[in-house]
């Protein structure tokens, strides 16, 4: 009655599965992240290399919004709050950032577009979000943004009433022990 | 399996003694009795919990509980004990271990010495859980253990760091525990019991089991990185490394939610077992019965972020698990009409498990109707953190599931200790528990309508009137309590011999063919299921 070698057989599956859905519960930070990245899903912006040049049809407004984390002693603000834009012309935009403090402060910045159905369709050349940015004590920089819009929005019916994106950034003090 | 057949049968019968006999035990028996006391300890610690908290909620200001933190480890501690140490030690662990061998017809479990590891593991999360109480302030984070409020910000000391490692280590043991479940289940039925005669309890255990094996890990893959978020630097829900608290809640609850059926479905078992033995008919729609429970599990696992609509999910996300979750109802529709279906024509006895089955079902439609309403996303807004939402799951976890344990306690209690508890205790414990648990819990919709925020020790005088009420429901319920230790003790001492089968013919399944109490080992013959339909 007892089969000691089908017991051992179907426990090994059964160890298997818990063990592989513990790895799934980590493997969905990178998953997700994939996720966003290809959908542009929760406004996710995407990177591209090269501007195509601005094409007829239409242009868009982009609004920069900057916000900053309590414990981070800076000022952040965009250069101008909106521009308007053809599509598929290369904007080059710049916020300004100041360190408050009188220590060096390294700070990274989060950021998405609203409404987020607008995500697949901005991309960024370059961003100072890429990167971690450092700023001495006093230290005022301007941050430059590159981007375009993409031209399917002219396609996708979904993107049909997109007249107006919004552009956002929240800085972060740096963890430490992330820095390496 | 070296010795002869009769030195081997000389060695069943000296089994160890003292205290041996239990911390070494690999009988099923033996160790389920054990998961019931740990769950009885459990019930009465986390209960004594809830009645502090009632205590001070009784009015209206700050009156026995001005530690605020301590009021958090309160309402933390009380939901992880019912959860962890509670509930799913009873069900699974203890009426799980003693009943599923007896009704599949095997001998043991299929890993006699796991089994012994996974209750040693539970016991031992409930310590650490205990310790965590008394360690720097205490986990003060609700059960649901959210960051930020869980970061080493904002509770510094150990305590988080030993509530998570309760968790593990009663993961851990829930784990072991299910895959014991699943192999004996599968691969020892009696010849003849296939897999669609199963009793309903076996079916319930089969795939709460299967509930913990999917999600138990993900529930530890989170809380490690909570650990190391903690501990070690990283940054999975800390936003300024890259990270997402939101993400805490996503993992969490794609643990949490299946973890809610991991702790009703054992009842939805047990309460079919006694509705057909009292009803004297098998149960109506065997196979829908079973599948309900199954398709339950499977729906359990997309409808997670339900407990999250109030995180800015975006309307799409919001539709689809408004809709999804709205889809459970349709197979817990179909238990409940098979319940009522199953009544339906029966001869019907109220004797005290019969009692408790009826009080379930009557107590789990109205927490499930609870249920649907906040279903929607739109509401949901509205009542998310209110008293709302306690009325809604202590409906079907406090009044459903625990009315289950109940349920199947007076139901197997004389074959566990081979005396019959006095049928006449048995329902006024019934009585005065559903008269007290809904004088408890029904005036918490009106709190939560109006606004009452949960997790709060204080609120306006606007809601001091059933606030009262409620901690009256309390104190009616501490009186059943007292009542049913009292029962207990009765049962022990001067309970009369139970028969091997108390419940006359409706009682169909094996676990009636042995005496009462069931002899240390059974089944160690084979027995033979006769082909006739399922109950």
């Amino acid at each position: 009655m007892i089969d000691a070698r089908r017991n051992f057989a179907t426990a090994a599956l059964l160890f298997g599965t818990a063990a592989g859905m513990a790895g799934l519960a980590y493997a969905s930070v990178p998953l997700y992240r994939l996720f966003c990245q290809v959908t542009g899903y929760g406004g996710t912006t995407q990177v591209s290399g090269q501007a195509p040049g601005a094409v007829a049809g239409r242009t868009v407004t982009v609004r920069f919004d900057a916000n900053v984390a309590r414990d981070l002693p800076w000022r952040f603000e965009p250069e101008v709050s909106a521009i308007k834009v053809a599509v598929g012309e290369n904007v080059l935009a710049y916020y300004r950032a100041r360190n408050i403090s009188d220590v060096p402060v390294t700070g990274t910045a989060t950021f998405n577009v609203t409404p987020h159905k607008a995500g697949p369709f901005f991309a960024k050349i370059e961003c100072f979000c890429f990167a971690e940015q450092t700023l001495a004590p006093g230290e005022e920089m301007n941050m430059p943004v590159s981007f375009f819009i993409d031209p399917e929005i002219l396609e996708r019916p979904e993107a049909k009433d997109i007249g107006e994106i919004t552009l956002s950034y929240t800085f972060f003090r740096a963890i430490p022990a992330n820095r390496s | 399996m070296a010795y002869g057949t009769s030195d081997a049968h000389g060695s069943h019968d000296h089994h160890p003694s003292g205290w041996k006999r239990w911390a070494y035990s690999t009988n099923h028996k033996d160790i389920g009795t054990m998961y019931l006391v740990l769950a009885a300890i459990g019930g009465l610690v986390g209960g004594l919990m809830s009645w502090l908290i009632r205590l001070e909620l009784s009015q209206p200001g700050l009156q026995y509980i001005t530690d605020l933190q301590f009021y958090n480890v309160l309402v933390s501690a009380h939901g992880l004990i019912m959860v962890f140490f509670f509930v799913m030690p009873a069900l699974i662990g203890g009426f799980g271990n003693w009943i599923v061998p007896l009704m599949i017809g095997a001998p043991d479990m299929a890993f006699p010495r796991m089994n012994n590891i996974s209750f040693w593991l539970t016991a031992g999360g409930l310590v650490l859980l205990l310790t965590a109480g008394f360690t720097a302030g205490g986990p003060g984070t609700g059960w649901t253990v959210y960051p930020p409020l869980s970061s080493n910000e904002y509770h510094p000391g150990p305590a988080v760091d030993l509530a998570i490692l309760s968790l593990h280590v009663g993961g851990a043991g829930s784990i072991l525990g299910a895959i014991n479940f699943i192999v004996t289940i599968i691969n020892m039925r009696a010849p003849g019991m296939t897999m669609h005669r199963m009793p309903l309890f076996v079916w319930a255990t089969l795939v709460t089991a299967f509930l913990l094996v999917l999600a138990m890990p993900v529930l530890a893959g989170g809380l490690t990185m909570l650990l190391t978020d903690r501990n070690f630097g990283t940054t999975f829900f800390k936003v300024a490394g890259g990270g997402d608290p939101i993400l805490w809640q996503h993992l969490f609850w794609f643990f949490g939610h299946p973890e809610v059926y991991i702790m009703i479905i054992p009842a939805f078992g047990i309460v079919s077992q006694i509705v057909s033995t009292f009803s004297r008919k098998p149960v109506f729609g065997y196979l829908g019965m079973a599948y309900a429970m199954a398709a339950i599990g499977v729906i359990g696992f997309v409808v997670w972020a339900h407990h999250m609509y109030s995180v800015g999910l975006d309307v799409n996300t919001r539709a689809y698990f408004v809709a999804a979750t709205m889809v459970i109802a349709v197979p817990t529709g179909i238990k409940i009409f098979s319940w009522i279906a199953t009544m339906w024509g029966g001869s019907i006895r109220f004797d005290t498990p019969m009692l408790w089955a009826c009080g379930f079902i009557f107590l789990f439609v109205l927490g499930g109707v609870t249920g649907i309403q906040l279903a929607n996303a739109g509401p949901d807004m509205a009542w998310h953190d209110t008293y709302y939402v306690v009325a809604h799951f202590h409906y079907v976890l406090s009044l459903g599931a625990v009315f289950g344990i109940f349920g199947g306690f007076y139901y197997w209690f004389g074959k566990m200790c081979g005396r019959q508890y006095s049928e006449a205790a048995g329902r006024v414990h019934f009585w005065l528990t559903f008269f007290g648990v809904n004088l408890l819990f029904f005036p918490q919709h009106f709190l939560g309508m109006a606004g009452m925020p949960r997790r709060i020790p204080d609120y306006p005088d606007a809601y001091s009137g059933w606030n009262m009420v409620s901690s009256l429901g309390a104190v009616v319920t501490i009186v059943g309590t007292l009542w049913f230790l009292w029962l207990v003790f009765r049962t022990f001492t001067a309970g009369e011999k139970a028969a091997a089968n108390p419940w006359g013919p409706g009682a169909t399944t094996l676990e009636w063919t042995v005496p009462s109490p069931a002899p240390f080992h059974t089944f160690e013959e084979t027995p033979r299921i006769a082909p006739e339909p399922a109950h």
